[in-house]
């Protein structure tokens, strides 16, 4: 067919409203798909920005030795701001008397990249955000170190040779987190002091790093440009935090689900339209060939028209979906505090292939198909209605979503999973629905008349109504799927930081002082955790094997910064398991143990090869000790409690001196309790993590808003796709109820039989959807999300329920027009 | 009866034979049909309801194939080309009414006639299908649907889309079935005048022994055989 014919018959199908669904569903598909990809990309980039905080940068570079000043170069060349940072432990002195442990941080300029310094005036108090350093000469303290020190702001402290004065109190600082066994209160100080200090000698523990922040390409692409040696490590937020780099993985895995799911929902919806629009143009396609069309021809003019149509619905779609996705923003903006960026052209173009892939996945086999109608159809109705190839349909249909959800999600394991799940329950469902179509009929032969009705209504379109409640229930199966794993992910991520969770930890308490310290903790905190001992000791043999010559042999393996079994670690005892410990194998010992024993972590023990009944010798304190490994235990490191690698039965270190460490959840109001314990206790250490805590729920909750977005937008595609699927059974319900009204019956019976089927049939589809529903969490569960398996008893009575509900009001709501068509009208044609 | 001699031959079926799949088991329905029609003649296929006439003409229009045999259109052989190659000689040669007029709902009286000589890409389909229409006596109802048209209106616009492709071969498939008496008169008077004007070759299937006594030939068809 010429351009002209195809734009012609375009324009009169559009204004006699044939195309209206079609349009409407891949508008919808464009609108959904564009607006949450907006959303979710700039969500996820101010999410991104707001973890880079916990960096102070987007990435940085981390060695032991000073960084070649050449990376900064090529850093800069490439439009990448840079910051130097040094972090070294180092003693402070204040006076004669008063000394204490500290962790310095120099920096110069620009530091940090990402985030602010909070500082104050005075220890302990809620600081202000500034953009300010301290200039050469002075020097910023952590709160505590002003009682430990006995010092005020004004005061002049020792850093080595260098007398520094104090100007500010360093609240917080955006890359605090981290190991808190290497974290000492901080000192923050200018980088160019450092040479006056003299701290810097040969063997002095040093961390010099290059704070980097720019484009995600550009950062990548310097990635592969620089020459990284052993010492060198990059760090991104996935690197440098593990707990907030999970989050992040969760909650990009489950937007990118949530926005597939939409899509699926719309391509189902285009699919139903597209066959709709198809059926209708049997016989006028049959003119057509009459007419002289040729196959080809045909084939060519729909797929022109197609084309035409989707440009049209792509370029509706992406102004709805940029809207929409305002509409979103501003309806948010209360909610949503971070500030987000500017969204980039990625979304609209995501939006416009989507758009084309359903109209070509999903809509085209069945325009395709009318190539294959017979011209005998004009003098003979019966013919040429022959079914599309089901292999074609699903065929292009599966391989369209399979490329979107590839494409999308880039976890070729998520889409699999997805679609495995998909595939695997629209065939179970297709036997189950027979079963169900098949016992209505049973039931129906026995019923009275108004049942009679809808269950031989049911039972007539037999074929449609399996299709249909596959649809209805593939889409009340994804919404139960979204749901269930909402509350889940939501339920894990809250369980996983509760609002008692210890906020503050306390080391090198002397054994005397415990007792006296965890009874002034008790006073502010109504949750302390346990007390534990402990010793500093290292690993030197594994069985025969010294420790030096494992470290060797790994040493092409891993970095520098790997765990080495050599590592002077905190060890610990105690006669019973910590409770978050999970044993894998092995036995914990009794109370009364007198053997030498020590208990490991699983995966430490994994990465050295050490295995139950294995031996270890230990350097503690000048003295070996030899004990014997006897279970390996899990930890739960996210459970922000003091987790040991290494736990001892009671007998082998009691005998060492050993400080006391302890952990308690403190209020943000209840801060000053710090400067009372740290008076009377200068030399304990207190850890102050509630910055982080707070940082990880803050986007946890961000994450939430997201997610629930999300579930409403595609709730919206699933209430289309059955509108969708009610209209594609229009033409034969019309002719129906009219020839049922022409031969006596009232609207009312048809009415209440309408309602009946179309419960009955919403009823079926959730109940089915149940079924696939909980097989798919159940998988989901378990291969992507890393989160128990569980069964939903609820589910299978909510979900039969909803699809009664939504599918009778909305069918009843689809259909109302068609009970009230005069009978004459629709018989007259 | 046969054509008479000399004169050229537009359509031809040679031991046509047409069965189906049924749930029995094979269901013949065209068993053997000889038949050749000459340039200008006008026939008159009938027969009782399930006869076998309306496939027969679907055949000789190349709309479907028989299961067994061979037919000429002018000098294409039906049986030996693909539907692609069909759908060409129908433009070209071809022209249909049909009982239930199918028109197209969606196009206007004139766009409907335009149809044939669009598919071809013909530049003047405009003014000839409003000339057309001018002939039928719808001048006045060019731009309306067929919803607005009456049935004995629908089934003129259906002759002059027709006649728009000049065919030389006309099929119509009982023309008058959906018109009462008077208008189905009316409508047999216009396929005649016009078929004589475009010197048509005229194969109509119908009840209607009116319409069939003003052909030149009949056929008649009796479980799948003409009935000599």
């Amino acid at each position: 067919m010429k351009p002209r014919l195809v734009w012609r018959m375009a324009l009169r199908d559009w204004r006699a409203g044939e195309l209206l669904l079609l349009v409407i569903a891949l508008v919808i598909a464009v609108g959904t798909v564009t607006a949450i990809s907006l959303f979710v990309d700039r969500l996820h980039q101010a999410l991104l920005s707001e973890s880079a905080h916990m960096l102070a940068a987007d990435r940085y570079i981390t060695s032991s030795d000073p960084l070649p000043p050449a990376f900064t170069e090529q850093a800069r060349n490439r439009g990448i701001t840079t910051s130097d940072v040094m972090v070294f432990p180092s003693m402070v002195f204040a006076g004669e008397d008063r000394n204490q442990l500290v962790s310095v941080k120099a920096v110069t300029t620009g530091y940090p990249l990402r985030g602010k310094l909070i500082v104050g005036s005075s220890p302990f108090q809620r600081g202000a955000p500034t953009t300010e350093l301290p200039v050469q000469g002075e020097v910023w303290l952590d709160s505590r170190l002003f009682p430990a020190l006995g010092i005020q702001i004004g005061d002049t402290v020792e850093v080595g040779m260098k007398a520094l004065a104090v100007t500010r109190v360093l609240v917080a600082e955006p890359d605090r987190g981290g190991s808190f066994f290497d974290m000492g209160p901080r000192l923050l100080m200018h980088l160019d002091d450092v040479p006056a200090t003299e701290v810097v000698q040969p063997g002095s523990r040093l961390n010099y790093r290059l704070l980097m922040a720019g484009p995600d390409a550009a950062l990548d692409a310097l990635k592969d440009e620089l020459e990284l040696a052993a010492g060198h490590r990059w760090v991104g937020i996935r690197d440098a935090s593990p707990r907030i780099g999970n989050a992040l993985d969760r909650a990009e895995s489950f937007l990118l689900l949530g926005g597939l799911l939409g899509v699926l929902l719309a391509g189902v919806a285009v699919a139903l339209s597209a066959h709709r629009y198809a059926r209708r143009h049997y016989d006028h396609v049959g003119v057509l060939k009459t007419l002289g069309a040729t196959p080809a021809a045909i084939a060519r003019g729909y797929l022109g028209l197609l084309l035409l149509v989707g440009a049209f619905a792509i370029a509706i779609g992406l102004i709805a979906g940029g809207l929409l996705h305002f509409g979103i923003v501003s309806a948010l903006g209360a909610l949503i505090t971070v500030e987000l960026p500017a969204p980039g052209i990625r979304p609209l173009f995501v939006g416009a292939l989507t758009g084309l892939v359903c109209a070509l996945a999903f809509a085209l086999p069945p325009l395709i198909h009318l190539r294959n109608i017979s011209p005998m159809r004009v003098i003979r109705r019966d013919l040429g209605g022959t079914e599309i190839s089901q292999w074609i349909t699903y065929g292009a249909a599966i391989a369209g979503s399979l490329g979107l959800l590839i494409w999308y999600t880039q976890s070729v394991m998520l889409t699999l999973w997805t679609l495995l799940g998909s595939v695997g329950v629209l065939l179970v469902f297709g036997a189950l629905a027979l079963g169900l179509l098949r016992g209505s009929r049973l039931l129906g032969m026995q019923a009275a008349s108004l049942w009679r009705l809808a269950l031989s209504g049911l039972q007539r379109r037999r074929r449609e109504n399996i299709a249909q409640i596959l649809i209805f229930g593939l889409a009340i199966m994804l919404l139960a799927v979204l749901t269930l794993l909402r509350t889940a992910l939501l339920d894990d991520w809250r369980a996983q930081i509760p609002p008692d969770t210890p906020n503050h930890f306390v080391m090198n308490i002397l054994p005397e002082e415990a007792a006296t310290i965890d009874s002034m903790i008790d006073t502010v905190s109504t949750r302390r955790g346990g007390t534990y001992p402990i010793v500093r000791g290292r690993v030197t043999a594994h069985n025969d094997r010294l420790a030096t010559e494992v470290d060797e042999a790994r040493k092409g393996s891993t970095d520098e910064q790997g765990t080495r079994l050599g590592s002077e670690r905190n060890l610990t005892w105690s006669d019973s398991m910590p409770e978050d410990n999970e044993m894998i194998e092995g036995d914990w010992w009794p109370a009364d143990e007198k053997a030498n024993l020590v208990s490991l972590e699983v995966d430490y023990a994994r990465e050295f090869g050490i295995s139950v009944g294995d031996t270890l010798r230990f350097d503690i304190a000048g003295s070996e000790v030899t004990a014997q490994v006897a279970s390996l235990r899990k930890l739960d490191w996210e459970s922000m409690k003091p987790n040991f690698f290494l736990i001892f039965s009671p007998p082998v270190l009691s005998e060492y001196p050993a400080t006391y460490m302890t952990s308690f959840h403190l209020d943000g109001d209840n801060k000053i309790f710090l400067n009372a314990l740290l008076s009377k206790y200068p030399t304990v250490t207190v850890l102050e993590i509630d910055a982080v805590i707070e940082q990880v729920q803050r986007i946890v909750d961000r994450v939430t808003q997201a997610v629930e977005l999300i579930l409403a937008l595609v709730l919206a595609s699933g209430c289309l796709v059955l509108l969708a699927s009610i209209q594609a059974s229009r033409d034969s319900r019309q002719a129906e109820h009219a020839l049922l009204r022409a031969i006596g019956g009232t609207q009312r019976l048809i009415r209440g039989a309408l309602t009946i089927e179309f419960a009955v049939l919403g009823g079926m589809a959730g109940f089915v959807a149940a079924a696939g529903a909980e097989t798919t969490v159940a998988i989901l569960h378990y291969q992507v999300f890393d989160l128990p398996v569980t069964l939903h008893p609820l589910l299978w009575l909510a979900a039969p329920l909803t699809g009664a509900l939504i599918i009778g009001s909305v069918g009843l709501a689809g259909t109302s027009k068609l009970v009230s068509t005069p009978p004459m009208q629709v018989l007259r044609g | 009866m046969n054509p008479a001699a000399g004169a050229r031959i537009v359509v031809r079926a040679q031991s046509v034979n047409k069965t189906v799949p049924t749930a029995e088991g094979s269901l013949t329905i065209l068993d053997g049909v000889n038949l050749a029609i000459t340039a200008g003649e006008t026939v008159a296929v009938v027969g009782a309801s399930g006869s076998g006439k309306t496939t027969l003409l679907g055949i000789l229009a190349g709309l479907d194939l028989p299961s067994d045999g061979r037919v000429w259109l002018e000098d294409a052989e039906l049986t030996a080309l693909d539907e692609e190659q069909r759908a060409l000689v129908r433009g070209r040669f071809v022209g249909f009414v049909f009982q239930s007029f199918q028109l197209l709902d969606s196009l206007t009286a004139i766009e409907n006639v335009m149809l044939p000589a669009e598919l071809r890409g013909d530049a003047s389909a405009a003014a000839d299908a409003r000339a057309l229409l001018e002939q039928v006596g719808l001048g006045a109802r060019t731009h309306h649907y067929p919803r607005q048209l009456s049935g004995g209106e629908q089934q003129r616009v259906a002759i002059a889309r027709a006649f728009a492709s000049r065919p030389s071969v006309l099929f119509a498939d009982e023309p008058t079935g959906n018109l009462d008496t008077t208008t189905g008169e009316r409508i047999i008077d216009l396929l005649f005048e016009l078929n004589r004007s475009f010197a048509t070759t005229l194969i109509l299937v119908t009840h209607d022994e009116r319409l069939a006594t003003r052909c030149d030939r009949r056929i008649t068809i009796s479980v799948g055989r003409i009935v000599p």
